[in-house]
């Protein structure tokens, strides 16, 4: 993807709170919101919306519908088209849907099957399954904004916000659509949970360090953006927030690291060119799998300012991309990298120009 | 924009472990569907699916084992050189490793440990990841869950990039494997039919599952006569849209599934007279048939009188993320041999389904350029246009 789009609209669904204003604060106060876990999740300790209230944004007769994650991402959506000022109902069809999760569809999943498999068909709820698709929450948008674009839900692992950005990027400049609504969202459930203490993934003692190679503790949320080329924001009259000059990204051929921080350092070095950034967001999230990436691209890169990781402050899941590009907004700079390192092979970074608040 | 093609085809079905035995099994008008025996599901009161005779491997999921043959069989021998950086792999799922969290759901209410599965091996990527290290791809790569219109929006993915010139390859496609969750949750919604499904019938009752793969391989025109590689059909472009209706029913007058025809047509610079086939999405629930025959007048206008429809579903059940990506390569055979593969069990059509949707027996007839169509849950709709390849 080159040549510039413009991130015109912002909507934030974090542990810290909902709205920009939450977490910008949670940023410049760098204390990370991780807690212990809700009972119904399980012991341990993690980044949980606990203060999430969609009262006022999603009707009560859809919001029993819901699944946790569309409920997240129904709210950040909300948020970007009001940030954007564009009423979603006067594009509709030229309005794409982008998502990015790895949980979309897992907690409908579990809920619709732990009673199934405890009463056999009388306990399966006809109400929960439609929920149990990842595309889920991109059909409860669509329905709730009146968007009847194409529609695509990624599930790329810590990468999936990238692939949703890289494909709406791709309708956008070819004109099948006007807007693209972007969204990385996850909401935690109790099995995944499991599935990872089971497989030692998560920090079990205080919160992670990048680096330390403990584990990561885990988050969830939804982060929305609203993207249109700079034509079409232009004739709006829309100040961006930023320009998406470059989204790169680069494989490995296996899983392994040196593969996997080969592939992206060529992916950073795709998004910036001969320019050094002025500010670096990162995905480090204290696996080493992860980390190690990024601890290699700073060694060779001495002159770049020190990295950012917001998932030491938010957690990690799938949509985390989306938290990495909601990190590098929240701050005014003149260029910004973001590094998104992944545990499968593709790995994404993102450059950001011109990065403003005001509108 | 460059031209891109079909080089290569792959085929895991329920009907056989490979593309031509598969394709003649269809032209016999043989039927993949059978007594259910993957799942355990005595309570339920559908017995019946179209079940592939594979199995998971100790370390490898079902949907990894087909779509790796299925790769191998797209590869045929060939392998791929040049610069690894413009190869790319492009992969839609359904369920993919939902089997390995239900067994882990199963243990654990058991009050057994449960077998640690990573999420890295559940996750539907891992196949990708699997695809993309058989080939030493080091280009882009993506995992898509649109449910069943997966591995039919990845083939449109694919097709994006080589058309782009971003690529000088590319293999995208699906696997799909039955698991408990999708077999109780469409039989909680009355979506399954106890009997053999009846897609387009008066009579249909619902869709039966199945599980496949398919993988296509796809080149630029040039590189692909460079190479002297088989050519199979040339992919000419996609459309996709969302409906806005209904988390699980499509529109009722197929609006939205219109658009993405229309949309596939544009894209592809092709007129609906061209078109000649449908590889419907003909799942054979009461809400589809008529909605998508509907659709299909609304994009092709009379073009739709005169074209042959076809719903692959009726001979392999309903293989959810893969389902578009078999549509796809019934299509690119059709368009191979000018041959529409039948409508099983097509004995009686509704009269909501006007079209010649070509029951009981496979068709010859002239197939200039056919439409896939893919349809799905949070009404999600891709279609992709393909052309017969009839020379440089």
């Amino acid at each position: 993807m080159s040549g510039a789009l413009a991130i015109t609209g912002l909507g934030l669904v974090l542990p810290c709170g909902d709205g920009l204003e939450a977490a910008r604060a949670s940023l410049a106060s760098g204390a990370p919101c991780f807690e212990e876990l809700p009972e119904a999740l399980g012991r341990g300790r993690g980044a949980v919306c606990g203060s999430f209230n969609p009262a006022g944004i999603i009707p009560p007769m859809q919001l029993r519908r819901l699944d946790r994650t569309s409920r997240f991402a129904w709210v950040a959506a909300h948020q970007a088209f009001r940030d954007a000022d564009l009423d979603p109902t006067s594009l509709g069809e030229r309005i794409a849907v982008a998502v990015g999760t790895m949980s979309a569809g897992s907690e409908a999943s579990e809920a619709f099957m732990r009673p199934y498999l405890q009463r056999g068909p009388e306990g399966a709820s006809p109400l929960i399954f439609p929920n149990t698709v990842a595309n889920a929450a991109s059909g409860h948008l669509a329905l709730a904004f009146g968007l009847k674009g194409p529609g695509a839900t990624f599930v790329d692992r810590e990468n999936a916000t990238f692939a949703a950005l890289d494909q709406a990027a791709r309708w956008l400049r070819a004109g099948l659509a006007d807007a693209a609504l972007v969204l990385g969202a996850d909401g935690l459930f109790p099995l995944l949970l499991d599935i990872c203490r089971g497989a030692r993934l998560l920090a079990r003692h205080g919160d992670p360090e990048v680096g330390s190679g403990r584990g990561f503790l885990p988050g969830e949320g939804a982060q929305a953006f609203l993207l249109e080329t700079a034509d079409h924001a232009e004739a709006r009259g829309i100040r961006p927030r930023a320009l998406l000059s470059v989204l790169a990204d680069r494989s490995a051929p296996g899983a392994e690291l040196q593969g996997r921080a080969q592939a992206l350092a060529l992916a950073a070095a795709r998004a910036l060119g001969q320019d050094l950034p002025s500010r670096w967001i990162g995905g480090s999230n204290g696996l080493d799998r992860l980390d190690g990436l990024e601890t290699r691209l700073a060694t060779v890169h001495p002159d770049w300012p020190s990295p950012r990781f917001p998932k030491a402050l938010w957690g990690e899941f799938g949509g985390s991309g989306g938290q990495l590009l909601a990190a590098a907004l929240l701050e005014p700079s003149e260029r910004v990298l973001v590094t998104a390192p992944a545990s499968s092979g593709a790995q994404f970074a993102a450059r950001l120009d011109g990065v403003s608040l005001e509108r | 924009m460059n031209r891109v093609v079909v080089t290569g085809l792959g085929l895991v079905s329920s009907l056989a472990l490979g593309r031509e035995d598969t394709w003649a099994a269809m032209l016999a008008g043989r039927d993949g569907l059978g007594p259910l025996t993957r799942l355990d599901l005595p309570a339920e009161p559908a017995q019946i699916a179209g079940q592939v005779p594979l199995g998971p491997l100790r370390h490898q999921t079902l949907c990894g084992r087909m779509a790796l043959l299925a790769l191998e069989e797209a590869l045929d021998g060939f392998q791929p050189g040049g610069d690894a950086t413009r190869i790319g792999v492009f992969q839609g799922a359904g369920t993919s490793g939902l089997p390995v969290a239900e067994a882990y759901l199963m243990d654990r209410l058991a009050g057994r440990r449960g077998h640690a599965a990573e999420p890295a091996y559940q996750g539907p990527c891992t196949v990708t990841d699997a695809l993309a290290h058989r080939l030493g791809a080091e280009g882009p790569r993506s995992t898509l869950m649109n449910a069943c219109s997966s591995s039919l929006l990845a083939l449109g993915q694919a097709w994006e990039r080589l058309a782009a010139g971003e690529l000088d390859l590319a293999v995208a496609g699906g696997a799909e494997s039955l698991c408990r969750t999708t077999y109780a949750g469409f039989s909680c919604l009355k979506a399954v039919d106890p009997g053999k499904c009846r897609p387009f019938s008066r009579d249909r009752a619902g869709l039966n599952l199945g599980e496949g793969a398919a993988q296509l391989l796809l080149e630029p025109l040039d590189r692909a006569l460079a190479r002297g590689a088989t050519i199979y059909a040339e992919v000419l472009g996609y459309g996709a849209s969302m409906d806005a209706h209904h988390p699980t029913a499509p529109h009722p007058e197929g609006e939205g599934a219109a658009r993405a025809m229309t949309m596939a047509l544009r894209t592809g610079r092709t007129e609906a007279a061209e078109v000649d086939l449908v590889s419907a999405h003909g799942t054979a629930t009461p809400a589809n048939d008529g909605a998508e025959c509907l659709a299909i007048r609304r994009a092709l206008g009379p073009a739709a009188d005169r074209v042959s429809v076809t719903s692959t579903k009726s001979q392999f059940g309903h293989t959810l993320g893969a389902a578009g990506a078999i549509g796809a390569a019934a299509a690119v055979l059709a368009l191979r041999d000018q041959t529409v593969s039948p409508t099983l069990r097509l004995e009686e059509p509704d009269p909501a389904c006007d079209l010649d949707c070509t029951p009981l027996a496979a068709k010859e007839r002239t197939i200039r350029a056919a439409l896939v169509n893919a349809f799905a849950f949070g009404g999600n709709n891709v279609s992709l246009a393909l052309r017969r390849w009839e020379g440089a």
